[in-house]
């Protein structure tokens, strides 16, 4: 991704965000834009504001000052609109639990007024074989990625993911970030947040790095870490060249554990 | 039609509903099983009487007039071994009336005296079996003396409403499945959807809340006439219940009765942050009217105060009118007093669910 970032237009628009609860400022000014077919991260500790900044972009949460803009079309003004445009998989959440996955999904595509062929979308997940399954009976990443699924249904401008992997295994994180990478080659937008450096390194064209409600850093992966390694950095201990994980997969094996 | 969310939401509102056998329980199985168990009881008949028998004559004519008395209905005699024994078995509630056959009964022509204990405890029981006992001896007095009768009497049945326990139960029983389906499957649903966070993805897509809400109002209103319907349904077939009012002023009250409930669940859910916190209140709400709206046994058993205040509750207004229509055959306009409170309720319980319902 060497690209200038304005050379597909920019689909999200983001400018000089405010939003508290009480006297906390959890998003205070925060300017950006996504460009089309980017993978734009936002990272950054717990409470700095990501999940905020993220609610408003999706009309879940109207801000106290500042535009934000997908597609052109103002969030605060119809965020029914952009609702109806974008494709969220949220933190936590369930699904209903007397329905099976393909009656989830045909309600869902009900919502965005389409009559959805379920085996599709459970297929883009590779969920295909679990149509008549219950939700509450699938493993914590067969879970997420069909919660990814019912954001698919209406074929959304942007995908959000908010920590998509977070509190899964290191099979299924990785089977999650495979699936990432083929709706990028795919060209579709997606705004994820994570606090796993490795995987903004591994799927996000820029990373947006907030703390205390603000963007402190916002630039691609590798010159963020270039710039840090012109300063002189080095770490205490030379860099392997495996860690844990690599032995652990190295034991596991890299295939899924689920059904 | 078949793509919009309403609809769409409405048949798979309907398709959890039904496979949710906690639900299906609550709502369909309980009243049935209440409404047969309590149907096959009839309390509204009298007892039987139990008279125990000492022969101390043991003789044709003793025997003779014990096939008399064995012969009358409303007797369930038992043969005691002797007088003392017979007595402790009164004394325990066990029999309502004692009667000692002398040894010279049949033998003398002289009169004699039948000794009758009776059981003070119970004086309806105790004063049908002497008034029985009383007419038994007359005829065999008549028997033995040859007189002549000065009166006679005729009687004739005349068919008459026979109410039993059923016909006063079913109504009730209706009403209150209603009101426990409209409390409880509200009030838990909602709570668990909020707190396992579907409502808030529901919240991220653009469906209109509006449509989520009508499409779970209408599931259950749905239920609540199949409840009416399969509540009925077994009351005529398998009790003989003759429903004397018109069935469609009896579905309708069961429309009006369950929108009042459904409200209160939703204000119920509204309130209450877990499942744990919404199962109290709701019972708080419905136990109390289970027992005091006339459901189980009419008000006017109950002290005056307790009746003037019982009056004015939801499921009284509901059962009352449901009886007043099915049993009494009386017309839905005659019952406006009852719908009148029942939609003071529901303006009541629609503004409490407004205020107290949260989405988050």
């Amino acid at each position: 991704m060497t690209d200038s970032p304005h050379a597909n237009g920019a689909i999200i628009e983001v400018e000089d965000l405010h939003k508290s609860y009480g006297s906390l400022e959890a998003v205070a000014g925060v300017s950006f834009s996504v460009q089309k077919g980017e993978v734009f991260g936002i990272l950054g500790p717990n409470g700095a504001g990501k999940t905020t900044t993220v609610e408003i972009l999706e009309g879940m949460r109207p801000p106290d000052r500042g535009t934000a803009r997908v597609d052109g079309i103002d969030v605060q003004s119809d965020p029914r609109r952009v609702k109806s445009i974008i494709g969220i998989q949220l933190q936590a959440s369930a699904f209903f639990d007397k329905l099976n996955l393909a009656e989830i999904l045909q309600v869902f595509g009900s919502f965005y007024q389409k009559r959805v062929n379920p085996q599709t979308f459970l297929h883009d997940v590779e969920l295909e074989d679990k149509a008549k399954s219950l939700y509450k009976n699938l493993s914590g990443g067969q879970k997420q990625r069909f919660s990814i699924a019912t954001a698919l249904v209406n074929d959304p401008l942007v995908l959000f993911l908010d920590e998509p992997t977070t509190g899964l295994d290191p099979q299924a994180r990785r089977h999650m970030w495979e699936l990432v990478q083929r709706f990028k080659e795919e060209g579709r937008t997606i705004l994820l947040t994570t606090h796993y450096m490795e995987e903004a390194e591994e799927l996000c064209d820029r990373v947006a790095i907030m703390d205390a409600g603000k963007i402190i850093a916002l630039e691609q992966p590798q010159v963020l870490v270039d710039r840090l390694l012109g300063r002189g950095f080095h770490k205490e201990h030379v860099e392997r060249l495996a860690n844990l994980e690599d032995v652990f997969l190295d034991l596991t094996g890299r295939a899924l554990r689920e059904g | 039609m078949r793509s919009s969310p309403t609809f769409v939401l409405t048949l798979a509102a309907l398709k959890m509903w039904f496979r949710d056998r906690q639900a299906l329980f609550w709502s369909l199985f309980l009243p049935l099983l209440l409404m047969v168990i309590f149907g096959l009881m009839n309390f509204g008949s009298l007892g039987r009487v139990d008279l125990g028998v000492v022969d101390l004559a043991d003789n044709q004519e003793s025997q003779g007039m014990l096939a008399v008395l064995g012969a009358i209905e409303a007797l369930d005699i038992v043969t005691e071994v002797d007088r003392p024994s017979a007595r402790a078995a009164l004394e325990q509630g066990d029999r309502d009336l004692v009667m000692v056959i002398p040894q010279e009964f049949g033998s003398s022509t002289q009169p004699l005296t039948l000794e009758v204990m009776y059981n003070d405890s119970r004086p309806r029981e105790s004063q049908v079996g002497l008034a029985v006992l009383r007419q038994v001896t007359d005829e065999l007095t008549f028997q033995f003396s040859d007189a002549s009768r000065l009166f006679v009497i005729e009687a004739a049945p005349v068919a008459s409403r026979d109410l039993r326990y059923i016909d006063f139960l079913m109504p009730g029983i209706v009403a209150m499945a209603i009101m426990q389906m409209g409390l409880f499957s509200v009030a838990f649903a909602f709570v668990q959807l909020k707190r396992q966070g579907i409502l808030r993805r529901l919240l991220a897509t653009p469906v209109r809340p509006v449509s989520f809400l009508f499409a779970q109002v209408v599931t259950r209103l749905t239920v609540s006439i199949l409840q009416t319907g399969v509540l009925i349904g077994v009351a005529v077939l398998f009790f003989d219940v003759h429903i004397a009012g018109n069935l469609l002023s009896i579905f309708l009250l069961a429309l009006v009765g369950g929108a009042v409930f459904v409200s209160l669940g939703f204000a119920i859910s509204g309130w209450a942050k877990s499942e744990e916190v919404a199962a109290p209140i709701a019972n708080v709400i419905a136990l109390p009217m289970m027992f005091l709206s006339g459901v189980f046994f009419p008000r006017e058993a109950m002290p005056k105060m307790l009746q003037s205040v019982t009056e004015y509750l939801p499921l009284t207004y509901l059962a009352d009118s449901m009886r007043s229509v099915a049993i009494d055959g009386a017309t839905l306009w005659s019952q406006w007093v009852g719908l009148a409170g029942l939609a003071a309720w529901l303006a009541i319980s629609f503004v409490l669910a407004i205020t107290l319902f949260r989405w988050e």
